[in-house]
């Protein structure tokens, strides 16, 4: 029996250990690898960037999803939320499913958690959940005023009365909406809120969900997408390399280029090289919260894990071959 | 303290569903349970609290809006569903919802239908727009079974399932990333927020 022969009969748990290995050390001996941003993602920053402190556009957040797609989707959530924080944009927030409730108001808080000047319902407000049954007549509702088809919030309060709501009245106004979606739920935001009212949609999906999403990128009706785990990573970058860019320069962010983030690399693990007042290099390290660099750290992981399982998969296939051509030889 | 007690039984959890690469055993069957019982249980008090009482019991009972018993009275035919003899009450309901659905019709035509055919009737001025267009013709052409896939026509009609075997290739690829992606979410979760080990 040859070593192909042996992989074939090899017992699935090493490969499953294998796999364990390929993701646990990279995460716990991190690199610097780099993250390319690709048109949908930069498409979708630079239209929620438009709205930069505009009183009469706000972004609405709709939550489609579970804890279990969390990994890929709630780094993208607290991405964007950042994103609308540093540049002052009215964020809202909805969701249609139970599962959905908390998750929503975890990504909420734990964005905020840097911005303590930001006030609900001022700043963001959270619609909180509506069942399910109600997800036409708000969606269709809203395109003539949202205060009336939402009505509360998630604490109760009648949002007409709150001061966010001001200069927002229906989809000219709330005029993006991003769904975080691990379903299909993406094409009922296309079907009622583009199609009858005209109204920006873009998604933020799991990656088993992208390859549906793309003939609606292609066709337009997606303004921007964000692909699983490197669509989260990507926007990271985004954000740090405009939104949240700070230095003598450009105190408050700077404008969105291509150019500038062709050549950015933002190391998510390194430290900052200074000299002091006798020349000497001063090392300190680079302070990003471990939430806003927390897909590009998954994506160290990711990058391994992708390279094991092409080395398998060639493996496989000599082993296929080879194993095949001495069958034909002993026949 | 809380936390670390909460986020101790979800690394428990987590670690138990993992034991079922190893084989099947109780503990990932006590989790799996858990998880079903768990949503339930979750999803029961917060439709009750967000659906029941805004849209049936303070209408009816403290606002006076009686016409409401009627939809009320026809949601309460789908539990007949459980019933031998009058299951087929449950089909009123149902109806309704059918009704909802028929109302998209038109828009999803607009949006997945028209509006995807308008943006495959580009002129073909680039690589993409040709690659478009062969692509969309031998796959549509492969699913015309009104001729024989034979000669040149079934030749180009075999194009057509390699332009979806590249689409297959790329769902399983994302596939592959997204399974990947769970798997690391877990791990960043016990490495990084429980012991702390990922700065």
């Amino acid at each position: 029996m040859n070593l192909f022969e042996k992989m074939k009969n090899i017992d699935r748990r090493y490969i499953y250990l294998v796999v364990a290995l390929c993701i646990i050390i990279p995460l716990l001996i991190p690199f610097n690898s780099r993250t390319y941003v690709t048109d949908p993602t930069a498409n979708l920053y630079k239209k929620i960037d438009s709205f930069a402190g505009k009183e009469d556009k706000a972004v609405l957040l709709s939550f489609s999803h579970d804890a279990s797609t969390m990994a890929e989707l709630f780094p993208m959530e607290v991405s964007i939320l950042r994103h609308c924080f540093e540049r002052n944009i009215k964020v809202f927030t909805i969701c249609f499913s139970p599962p959905a409730a908390p998750l929503m108001a975890y990504a909420l808080n734990v964005a905020k958690e840097d911005y303590p000047n930001l006030k609900s319902g001022v700043n963001y407000c959270n619609f909180g959940y509506k069942p399910a049954g109600l997800f036409l007549p708000i969606v269709l509702g809203m395109g003539d005023d949202v205060a009336e088809a939402v009505q509360t919030d998630a604490d109760g309060r009648k949002i007409k009365n709150l001061e966010i709501l001001k200069g927002i009245r229906n989809y000219d106004d709330l005029n993006l909406i991003i769904d975080f979606a691990a379903s299909a739920a993406v094409f009922s935001w296309i079907t009622y809120a583009r199609v009858r009212f005209g109204a920006n949609v873009a998604a933020g999906v799991t990656a088993v969900m992208a390859a549906d999403n793309y003939p609606y990128l292609q066709s337009g009706q997606l303004v921007g997408m964000l692909s699983g785990l490197k669509g989260a990573a990507e926007y990271e970058k985004l954000v740090d390399v405009f939104a949240a860019y700070e230095d003598t320069e450009y105190p408050n962010g700077r404008e969105f280029s291509p150019e500038v983030v062709k050549d950015t690399w933002v190391p998510i693990m390194s430290k900052k090289i200074s000299y002091d007042s006798q020349g000497s290099v001063v090392q300190t390290n680079v302070d990003l919260p471990y939430k806003f660099k927390q897909a590009r750290i998954g994506m160290n992981a990711q990058s391994i894990a992708h390279i094991m399982i092409i080395v398998f998969i060639i493996l496989g296939n000599i082993g296929y071959f080879l194993t095949k051509k001495k069958t034909a030889e002993v026949s | 303290m809380l936390e670390f007690i909460s986020n101790l039984v979800a690394v428990l959890l987590t670690l138990f569903i993992f034991s079922f690469l190893y084989k099947d055993n109780p503990f990932y069957r006590f989790a799996e349970h858990l998880l079903v019982g768990v949503s339930m249980g979750y999803a029961i008090p917060l439709v009750y609290i967000n659906a029941f009482i805004p849209f049936v019991y303070r209408p009816i009972f403290l606002e006076g809006n009686f016409w409401l018993i009627i939809p009320s009275c026809i949601g309460i035919l789908y539990i007949f569903r459980f019933t031998r003899n009058l299951s087929w009450l449950s089909r009123y309901p149902i109806a309704f919802g059918m009704g909802i659905v028929g109302m998209g019709v038109p828009m999803s035509m607009h949006s997945s239908v028209l509006v995807q055919m308008r943006n495959a009737m580009l002129p073909i001025d680039n690589i993409n727009t040709l690659l478009i267009f062969i692509g969309t013709v031998s796959i549509l052409l492969y699913f015309y079974f009104s001729k024989p896939h034979k000669g040149l026509y079934g030749k180009f009609t075999n194009i057509g399932i390699w332009f979806m075997m590249v689409g297959f290739g790329a769902s399983f690829g994302y596939t592959v990333m997204a399974r990947i992606s769970l798997l690391i979410g877990r791990v960043q979760f016990i490495l990084g927020d429980f012991l702390g080990l990922i700065k």
